[in-house]
């Protein structure tokens, strides 16, 4: 980074990845809940809810969290590198510096996804234990 | 930095002033500064709670003895409906935004927020609401189906009871979204140069988190209030089984709203506790970058937690499983911010205070509440519990916990900042002892009185079912708390003209908020330059040199109110933003949006369409007045030689972002209107009916043209205004606006068909529902083609002045989305299912 100051859209492409970068891991918890949940309701209310479909459904649900586990997990590796990068001092990302703004991101990043992890986790856990819809 | 001479500073000092005096008498009312429009906004919401306040303390001296007639059923229905209601809907919610207006321009070293005339409009139709809302109590015509409202029985009741509930409520809840823009522009693009987001105050944070919730929360239950008038009004059969409707639906969308706004109202507390702990703590906070991460978790989860309300509905218990644990996931960044407060306490080198003393008490009480909150997630327990006492002992506790005591803690640390005088410590002692005891007295039993059976909501009991004694505690405590609030009360109402001023900052905070002079209206002298987290202790003399007007726009040459506008990751300073004074047009508009939303309760339509018309009138002129006027220079300089245009558009204005966000909390009421067709789809075998009509293919897809071609001419107009070449500008809008009403007349006929009666099932009930959604967009973007016609006939906007053209195109993007959305659910789903 230079002290010139960036054009407005790059700035505004900037603001937009970052934007994006700290609410990926919620995200991929909003839409694995989504997934779980719609699947659940047209499994169980919609069809008939019979043990081969509920089977399938568990095993997508499975497949479906490993899956968003991985992303999670990119995107969490990512937010490390982003905070860790640097960073051989301190871990205070308080001052004005551009170096403090991109490692107060890169953290907070990593945190969101952190706990968007044991989100998914704790959704999944109800198919992996129950076998009907009842 | 200069020093500047002292006759100089006090030329500049006296401009300020009177660019930014304020109408006194009558004319006060006229008003749209948010500083002074939020000590209004916060006055009423703290009249409200009291009125509502007393509701519950005649709800107590009902239940203080079994067989009580102290009131009628009826009367006892009319009373705990609008108890809660008021409380959440114009105490809690509008409190926080009240709140926020008042205390984010001082927080951000900013002289005022970008659109103080919407939250004046937003505050003057809280107020018209409020009234009307909480009016009706005293004419024996009130709400009584509870404050969520279930059909069928709110559907089935007669009387104008449930119709004021959902017309005066949704008029509420676009306030509330009106200051959720406002606030969530404010923190973006009006933060001081140099306040990176990481150093930004953690209220700031919090004030956009509960923002964003606000967007994603508040448009399904409008969404909701929209089938349910519907149904009240024209018999369109949303909630009726019979006709293939399904009350769970409403329970799904209210609690979609209802679950995030339990944390829309927490978050914001603990905002204020974020900001009081520190300062007592002594210390900047422990774990800054922590707190964010659970205000965001805190926000995204909350909105996994809806089904938590309708564990008895028999819903599968594989779904309720799923949102069990994402109830009991949600503890873990509540839990976060709670230890974060501890730890700094623990760091830092305490000094107890009054505020101090209410934070305390809240986290005791909130502790507890969230026990019980963990409990009640278990679905098992709550099959239990459901319905008893034992859930109105657990909300009560987190609501004190978590809303009622940081909030009068907030009012004792901020009372300072509003009013030059510090509130009593003695008087505050008493206050806060008599709610904490009062409170505990009479809802800790009420655990118990729910596990013994006692249901929630019945208007009296028989003597002997063990529940006797357990409510005549619970009420006789009710009055102490009570008279807590009447101390309370007495010390912010109290004359303090003959008091010693408070010492400016009197509890040494380190962030800004205290940094403004309590008697004048111009917000900061000037608006600084900040690089840490808290620049009243970390920057060398900085009071100081705002008041000595030695950093930004620390004069008003041209007597025009005016604000910095920064970028919104590094506060880069892009704009000296010009900002609205007083205005009678916010009120007009604002009592005509009432008589809009207030006369269909009557069944008085025709004079509600006149209302919508002149409401609709009212803010095309507000905007145009806004819209056309042109800055006398290009650039200006903005103090420490720093030079900056006066006016931007497209993704930099301010205006822009407004849209973008409003245009969020419109596609959720959307995408809300959308889940009912897919509920009604999973949840009933007749959806759609065998044999009924679909909406028609050609008139459909002609309907997606058409609009999608006024689409593209809307973003057409624009590109080429900009290459000056207004003319085909000109007619690129004027051609769009044809083409959308051909558009919408061919959308609406493509349902308009003998078979698809909206009375007749809820198949065409839902086909026609987002039809008409999206004709009043459409007819929205017509007005707003239109508009920008005007402006470029009349030379207003031309290829540098062009910012409503962007802030048109961008609505346009949205509302090309929802045309083609509308068209495949309409015309190609039902044909798939």
């Amino acid at each position: 980074m230079t002290d010139q100051p960036p054009s407005p859209e790059h700035e505004f492409a900037e603001e937009q990845a970052s934007l994006w970068r700290i609410t990926l891991g919620p995200l991929i918890w909003a839409l694995h809940f989504i997934a779980c949940y719609a699947a659940a309701a047209v499994i169980c209310a919609k069809l008939d809810a019979s043990p081969p479909a509920i089977e399938a459904m568990r095993w997508s649900i499975g497949a479906g969290t490993l899956a968003a586990l991985a992303g999670i997990g990119w995107a969490g590796r990512r937010s490390w590198t982003q905070w860790r990068d640097g960073n051989d001092d301190v871990f205070d990302d308080d001052d004005g510096s551009n170096e403090d703004r991109t490692q107060f991101l890169g953290h907070a990043a990593l945190l969101l996804s952190i706990i968007s992890f044991l989100g998914v986790i704790y959704t999944a856990l109800p198919a992996f234990f129950e076998t009907s819809c009842l | 930095m200069q020093p500047v001479p002292p006759e100089e500073s006090r030329a500049q000092a006296e401009r300020l002033r009177r660019t930014w005096e304020n109408p006194t008498g009558w004319r006060a009312l006229s008003i749209v500064n948010n500083s002074q429009v939020g000590v209004w906004y916060t006055m009423t919401a703290f009249a409200f709670m009291l009125a509502a306040g007393v509701l519950a303390l005649l709800v107590r001296v009902q239940l203080a003895v079994p067989d009580n007639d102290f009131l009628s059923a009826d009367r006892y229905n009319q009373f705990f409906t609008m108890h809660g209601s008021a409380m959440m809907f114009l105490f809690a919610v509008p409190m926080f935004e009240a709140v926020s207006i008042l205390l984010l321009p001082s927080l951000l070293g900013a002289r005022d927020l970008p659109f103080p005339r919407l939250s004046a409009y937003g505050y003057w139709c809280f107020l018209i609401g409020g009234v009307f809302v909480l009016g009706s109590v005293l004419f024996d015509a009130a709400p009584r189906a509870g404050w969520f409202m279930y059909p069928p029985l709110s559907v089935e009741d007669e009387g104008v009871g449930s119709d004021i509930w959902l017309l005066g409520l949704s008029f509420i809840e676009v306030a509330s979204i009106a200051a959720a823009v406002e606030l969530i522009v404010g923190v973006l693009k009006c933060r001081p140069p140099g306040m990176r987001v990481n150093l930004m105050p953690l209220y700031a944070w919090y004030v956009l988190v509960v923002g964003g919730m606000i967007l994603f929360a508040f448009p399904p239950l409008i969404a909701g209030d929209l089938l349910f008038e519907l149904q009240r009004a024209f018999d369109w059969p949303f909630f009726d089984p019979e006709r293939g409707g399904d009350p769970l639906l409403w329970q799904h969308l209210f609690w979609i709203f209802g679950h995030p706004e339990v944390y829309i109202i927490f978050l914001p507390s603990i905002a204020l506790t974020a900001m009081i702990v520190p300062t007592f703590a002594r210390r900047p906070i422990v774990g800054y970058s922590w707190i964010v991460l659970s205000a965001v978790g805190t926000g995204f989860l909350s909105f996994g937690l809806w089904v938590h309300h309708m564990f008895t509905t028999g819903l599968p218990s594989m779904s309720l499983g799923f949102f069990s644990a994402a109830s009991e996931a949600v503890v873990i960044p509540t839990g976060i911010q709670l230890f974060a407060f501890v730890a700094t306490l623990l760091a830092g080198r305490v000094k107890m205070g009054l505020p101090m003393l209410w934070i305390a008490g809240s986290l005791a009480i909130f502790t507890a509440g969230g026990l019980t909150g963990v409990m009640v997630a278990v679905a098992p327990f709550d099959w239990q519990a459901h319905d008893t006492y034992f859930v109105v002992a657990h909300l009560h506790y987190t609501l004190f916990g978590g809303f009622v005591f940081p909030v009068i803690a907030g009012a004792y640390y901020f009372y300072p900042l509003i009013s030059g005088r510090m509130l009593s410590e003695r008087l505050g002692r008493w206050a806060f002892w008599l709610i904490f005891t009062g409170f505990n007295v009479s809802f800790l039993p009420m655990h118990l009185t729910g596990l013994l059976g006692m249901p929630r909501r019945v208007f009296t009991y028989p003597s002997g079912l063990g529940w006797d004694t357990l409510n005549l505690v619970s009420t006789v405590a009710a009055f102490v708390i009570a008279a807590g609030f009447a101390v309370l009360a007495w010390d912010l109402i109290r004359p303090k003209g003959r008091e010693r001023p408070a010492r400016r900052n009197p509890w040494n905070a380190g962030t800004l908020e205290f940094t403004p002079d309590p008697d004048e209206d111009w917000g900061a002298r000037s608006v600084p330059y900040i690089d840490t987290r808290y620049p009243v202790w970390q920057q060398d003399r900085l009071v100081e040199r705002i008041e000595a007007g030695r950093f930004y726009l620390a004069d008003a040459p041209e007597m025009k109110r005016e604000t910095l506008v920064t970028s919104v990751i590094d506060a880069r300073p892009l704009q000296v933003l010009r900002v609205a004074g007083p205005a009678w047009i916010t009120i007009f508009t604002a009592v005509a949006t009432g008589a809009a939303f207030i006369l269909p309760t009557f069944e008085w339509y025709r004079p509600a369409l006149a209302a919508t018309v002149v409401a609709i009138a009212g803010v095309l002129v507000w905007l145009w007045r806004t819209a056309t006027v042109r800055p006398e220079a290009e650039m200006k300089d903005a103090g420490l030689g720093m030079r900056l245009p006066l006016y931007v558009s497209g993704p930099g204005a301010v205006g822009w972002w407004g849209m973008w966000i409003t245009m969020l909390g419109d596609a959720t009421a959307f995408a809300s209107l959308v889940f009912g067709v897919f509920f009604y789809w999973t949840a009933r075998p007749d959806f759609p009916p065998p044999g009924a009509d679909f909406a028609d293919a050609a008139l459909s897809v002609a309907a997606g043209v058409l609009l999608a071609a006024s689409w593209a001419l809307t973003v057409g107009a624009r590109a080429t205004n900009r290459r000056h070449r207004s003319g085909i500008a000109m007619l690129c809008l004027l051609a769009a606006a044809v083409l959308a009403c051909l558009g919408g007349a061919a959308l609406v006929g493509a349902v308009h068909l003998p078979d698809l009666d909206p009375t007749t099932h809820v198949y065409p009930a839902t086909m026609w529902v987002l039809v008409i959604w999206t004709s009043l967009h459409i007819l929205a973007g017509v007005l707003m083609q239109l508009f920008c016609l005007a402006g470029l006939l009349t030379g207003r906007f031309t290829p540098r002045y062009d910012a409503p053209l962007w802030n048109i195109a961008l609505f346009w993007h949205f509302l090309g989305l929802k045309v083609l959305v509308t068209v495949a659910t309409v015309a190609g789903l039902p044909r798939l299912l």
